[in-house]
């Protein structure tokens, strides 16, 4: 290994490393804040370290692992994601009775799993990937089985859940080995481009890890964990696998789709096409009357990932760009509303309920502001960074003509509106007792919140230069 | 000093917005000086803008300026962006410089008001909104400002609301204009399909490549785009609610519904005119609503009694003149037009709200009377702008503006004798109307006595006004009397000229002649009939009472319009009381809830059925791929 391979793969490698680190620290001596400020550190680094190697990269750094822009901006954003949910957990976790110390080395390895699928590009580092992050989140999501019932068995239902689909992945890929004698993306690809008949045993294949990967995404049929895990996990952990867990694994279907040429299977493209579709719908659906903002911000992450499935879809020159801008908007929209969920949260008691959000702006105007502008950006209101997501996807799926699944986002996104707006609703509605004005708390998730929050309607004014960037990195 | 041109917009805006956020902690006089000042700001920008374009020329004579790009995303690039050209600086000017000049005299006028904030507040989201119309780049954007003076216009117009008439009034003018915008929006559209941007500048200059002159889709464009051009503009079939919006403030009438929004249809024809000049038919057609809208609104002028009213007639008829300019291609002589006609239009609503005002808010010209001796810089200044608005020969702004349209309706191209003849005749009934209305308030016997003196802060934007419409029309001269086309040279670098028929030249002379015989014997009717034989005039209005009542009522518009449209469309909504459309929108509601719950009864939070989930994903994934 070259000294610059070693300097491209540095972002995996502080991770690696600080997790190793870290475990180390906490046998030594246990202390929350240390170990908050060492995996903020850590994080933080990681981010710095995938900004820098660009001038190294395409660099393919071992037969499992490329760097290139795709991927540095990857590493980029899911460790900026994992920052976000690190700051937002620590105060959350302070008032709670836990263990909490190894629940940042998990935060790391969680993020390190993701990177890991972000730059794979072979079968092996894919599902290593894939389990790394996985293993961390199941522990993660039942967390906190001391202060909350339903922390467990949340956690309990997404491990025999992911575990069932990764079988199905395992097999998928298995089939696919079989048929191409190859575990490598593009070994794959050039099977694929090289072979005069296809059985059907690799369409076979491919379709099943369609499953494990629709799975994660909590695709419609295979959405129904969703819920029930955002609801059971703590307010952070639910931000982490609205973003973190998701951003990795679009990213790697991104790839593989394109080193192997997916879009030339018209069949796949199909059941893509209905599972965004179910996932749009049914998302939005399952939302409507719901009182329960977690489940509500779960069921809305279904059909964004729908939405960002028709990005994918339309496999023209916009399609990377397109579904990498909608995943960086939804990150920011989505941390900014899970991030004041967990703001709200106190303790024992999780502020889930819609009634606890009756009458916010009068008690807290500034938190009521930044998550009406979150909810306003995930319904895709011009001027939000949600907007310019959605408009990019229809003019990435208009260009390549979809316009059956650009209707039904249409008019998904009519009935989103309905269950975001209920929210604000309530937020605004004038209190029953005039309730006293707590004065605003100054804190460091306050001025995070409010940071997310001027970058979410920031993207939606002056969307250019990420649209450049994502533009010359990713698609480029 | 052009980078500057977006602050003439944005600090009208800034001063809306501090008076509408702090109006209530400011005390009145520093809310008063905001709105004026703000003002003020922007037109000393604006002549400073101006100087710097006439004394060192943009690259094409336009300046451009981006503020802010949206996106760019598969070709589609929204920006707002201002242009300047000489159009738009003419416009600017006007709307800042009279602008400042009415918000000065409002401070005096609207002292007592206990709504004085909000008035000025109001008043500069119309001066920003106005701004933005006739400084965009795009049509998107004027679009824009051109519903932003609505309104703008909609609540100043209504700024009384205590009284339901001035509410009705405002909803009325909103309405009508919202007619004429609709179809401009649809024009909009058109636009957009045919050249796949809105950008100004790239459609005139696509638009004589594309299309051949009288093609389908030019002659639809422009009509559509008329429609807007004719509700803003107060021209016929949409000129009703003008009179009616003489419910606002006078300042208001002085500001919006004569000197500037009231002329946007105007801006929005000679903006467009590549596509005008496209279809000829309603180039046409334009000119002939000018014609007939000048006749149809001076008759009516001649009749009413209340003085407002009497300018909003005129009003709607000067402004038929600017359209009749348009109608013949004579571009710069429309805008020359709105020149003058913004200084002594305006000059006159502020000269007429100062009689009213110190006669306790009576309209009315015939309890008026005798008031020149009583209010000598009144009457003097309103004296100026009547010979403008008459069109006295030589001495007065208008005489030079209005002489150029005739002209050209007879020798234009585009020219033919009937138009001309419209012409003539309306400004016949123009100067009896207007020594009508000088007559009945300023001479004669005296019925009230004036208890309000005007003190300078009304009398200083009349004197000014007073000179402008004066020397406003020395910057163009006819040819044949000395060589000063500064107006139509500066012009020239935005709109095309027009050309004239080299046969009639040697007429120029005969036809001034004959415009300022017209004019004389205007002033002369108006001066047998309400002076020298007030019996004549009314037993005049005895034997044609039928006749008076129908001009008095602006040709009866109003009645068949009720007839026509308000009444079936309120038995139409009361018939349709439980809306049926309704039921559709409910259903869809309904049936998205049942969906809501049947879909939820899939969450069990049972794992087993979970796992069946995705078992049932796996079934579908193998059905396909097995049956492809």
């Amino acid at each position: 290994m070259s000294s610059e391979d070693f300097r491209s793969l540095l972002p995996l490698l502080i991770l690696a490393a600080a997790s190793i680190l870290l475990l180390v620290v906490i046998a030594v001596r246990r202390d929350h804040r240390l170990v908050y400020y060492l995996t903020v550190a850590a994080l933080a680094a990681a981010l710095a370290a995938s900004l820098i190697p660009v001038e190294y990269s395409p660099r393919t750094a071992s037969p499992l692992l490329v760097i290139d822009g795709f991927s540095l901006f990857y590493s980029a954003l899911l460790n900026a994601a994992g920052l976000i949910v690190v700051v937002l957990s620590y105060t959350y976790l302070r008032p709670l009775r836990e263990q909490m110390e190894e629940y940042y080395v998990l935060i790391l390895l969680a993020v390190l799993g993701s990177v890991i699928l972000a730059a794979s590009r072979h079968f092996a580092s894919f599902f290593l990937g894939l389990e790394l992050l996985s293993v961390s989140l199941y522990t993660l999501v039942g967390y906190m089985v001391r202060s909350r019932d339903r922390s467990m068995e949340a956690g309990l239902k997404y491990l025999i859940l992911a575990a069932a689909a990764a079988a199905f992945l395992l097999f998928g890929m298995a089939l696919v080995f079989y048929e191409a004698g190859q575990l490598g993306f593009s070994g794959i690809g050039k099977y694929l481009a090289e072979a005069e008949a296809l059985s059907l045993l690799i369409i076979t294949g491919f379709g099943l890890i369609i499953i494990g990967i629709g799975f994660k995404l909590a695709l419609a049929p295979f959405h129904m964990w969703a819920a029930d895990v955002y609801e059971g996990a703590p307010a952070p952990v639910s931000a982490l696998v609205a973003t973190v867990s998701k951003g990795g694994v679009v990213a790697v279907l991104l790839r593989f789709y394109s080193e192997v040429d997916g879009y030339q299977f018209p069949v796949l493209a199909l059941l893509f096409s209905i599972f965004a579709a179910a996932s749009m719908l049914g998302g939005n659906l399952l939302a409507l009357l719901q009182d329960n903002v977690k489940r509500i911000l779960g069921y809305s992450s279904i059909a964004h990932l729908g939405y960002l499935i028709v990005a994918f879809l339309s496999g023209g020159a916009m399609a990377a760009g397109a579904a990498t801008f909608y995943l960086v908007a939804y990150f920011i929209t989505i941390l900014v509303a899970f991030g004041v969920v967990a703001h709200l949260s106190s303790g024992e008691q999780e502020a889930e309920k819609l009634e606890d959000y009756r009458s916010l702006f009068w008690r807290r105007p500034g938190t009521a502001v930044v998550f009406t502008a979150a909810l306003l950006s995930l319904a895709g209101i011009p001027l939000t960074a949600g907007f310019i997501g959605k408009f990019y996807i229809a003019a990435a799926g208009a260009q390549e003509g979809l316009w059956v699944l650009l209707f039904i986002l249409a008019a998904s996104s009519v009935i989103g509106l309905y269950y975001y707006l209920r929210i604000i609703m309530a937020m605004f509605a004038s209190a029953k007792d005039p309730a006293q004005r707590i004065a605003p708390l100054f804190s460091g998730v306050g001025l995070l919140l409010v940071i997310l929050t001027v970058a979410l309607v920031w993207l939606g004014v002056f969307p250019q230069a990420m649209l450049d960037m994502i533009n010359e990195w990713v698609a480029g | 000093m052009l980078e500057n041109l977006w602050l003439i917009p944005a600090i009208p805006f800034a001063g809306f917005f501090i008076l509408a956020v702090l109006g209530r902690r400011l005390p009145r006089v520093a809310a008063a000086w905001i709105g004026t000042g703000s003002i003020g700001l922007s037109a000393l920008l604006a002549i400073l803008v101006g100087i710097r374009y006439l004394s060192a020329p943009p690259e094409g004579y336009a300046f451009r300026q981006t503020l802010w790009q949206w996106i760019e995303v598969a070709g589609f690039s929204p920006s707002i962006s201002f242009y300047l050209d000489s159009l738009s600086l003419v416009f600017i000017l006007i709307i800042t410089v009279v602008g400042f000049f009415i918000h000065l005299y409002s401070i005096e006028f609207m002292e007592a008001d206990e709504g004085l904030k909000r008035f000025f507040a109001y008043m500069n989201l119309f001066v920003g909104a106005m701004l933005t119309l006739v400084l965009a780049d795009s049509l998107v954007l004027m679009y824009l400002g051109w519903e932003g003076v609505g309104l703008g216009s909609y609540l100043l117009i209504g700024f009384w609301y205590q009284e339901p008439a001035n509410g009705y009034a405002a909803r009325k003018a909103f309405v009508m204009t919202r007619v004429g915008d609709t179809a401009m929006a649809l024009g909009l559209f058109l636009l957009f399909t045919s050249f796949g941007t809105l950008d100004i500048s790239t459609i005139t200059a696509a638009a004589p490549q594309q299309w051949r002159p009288g093609d389908q889709l030019a002659v639809w464009a422009a009509l559509l785009l008329l429609g807007g051009a004719l509700g803003k503009s107060a021209q016929l079939p949409l000129q009703t609610w003008l009179p009616d919006a003489m419910a606002g403030p006078t300042p208001v009438s002085a500001l919006i519904h004569a000197a500037t929004m009231v002329t946007a249809g105007v801006y929005l024809i000679a903006r467009m005119h590549a596509v005008f000049e496209l279809a000829p038919s309603v180039m046409a057609l334009v000119a002939i609503i000018g014609a007939a809208t000048l006749l149809l609104a001076g008759f009516s002028a001649l009749t009413q009694s209340d003085i407002k009213r009497v300018l909003a007639y005129s009003t709607i008829s000067q402004i038929g003149y600017m359209f009749l300019a348009l109608g013949l291609g004579a571009w710069s002589a429309a805008v020359f037009h709105f020149f003058t006609h913004a200084f002594f239009k305006a000059l006159l609503f502020l000269g007429a709200g100062a009689v009213i005002l110190a006669m306790h808010h009576e309209h009315d010209m015939f309890k008026m009377g005798g008031l020149w001796k009583k209010m000598p810089v009144t009457f003097w200044t309103f004296l100026a702008g009547s010979g403008a608005l008459a069109a006295l020969p030589l001495i007065t702004a208008g005489f030079y503006s209005k002489d150029q349209i005739l002209w050209y309706a007879w020798a234009g191209e585009r020219g033919n004798s009937w138009l001309w003849a419209a012409g003539m005749l309306g400004a016949l009934i123009t100067a009896a109307y207007t020594a009508r209305m000088v007559i009945l308030t300023f001479f004669g016997d005296m019925k009230q006595e004036p208890d309000k003196r005007p003190g300078v802060l009304i009398k200083i934007p009349l004197i000014v006004l007073a000179v402008l419409s004066i020397i406003g029309g020395f910057v163009e001269m006819p040819h044949n009397m000395a060589a000063v086309h500064l107006f139509s040279d500066w012009l020239g670098t935005a709109l095309p000229a027009i050309h004239v028929e080299e046969s009639l030249q040697a007429s120029e002379f005969l036809l001034q002649l004959a415009a300022a015989a017209t004019v004389f014997a205007g002033l002369f009717i108006g001066y047998w009939f309400y002076l020298r034989r007030p019996e004549l005039a009314a037993s005049a209005h005895r034997s044609f009472a039928g006749l008076h009542r129908f001009w008095f009522q602006g040709w009866g518009f109003d009645w068949l319009y009720e007839r026509l449209f308000i009444r079936p469309f309120t038995w139409l909504a009361a018939v349709n009381r439980a809306d049926v459309t309704d039921y559709i929108y409910t259903a869809l509601a309904k049936g998205n809830e049942s969906l809501y719950h049947i879909f939820s009864r899939t969450q069990t939070g049972q794992l087993r059925w979970y796992a069946f989930g995705i078992g049932v994903g796996a079934l579908i994934i193998i059905t396909l791929i097995a049956m492809s």
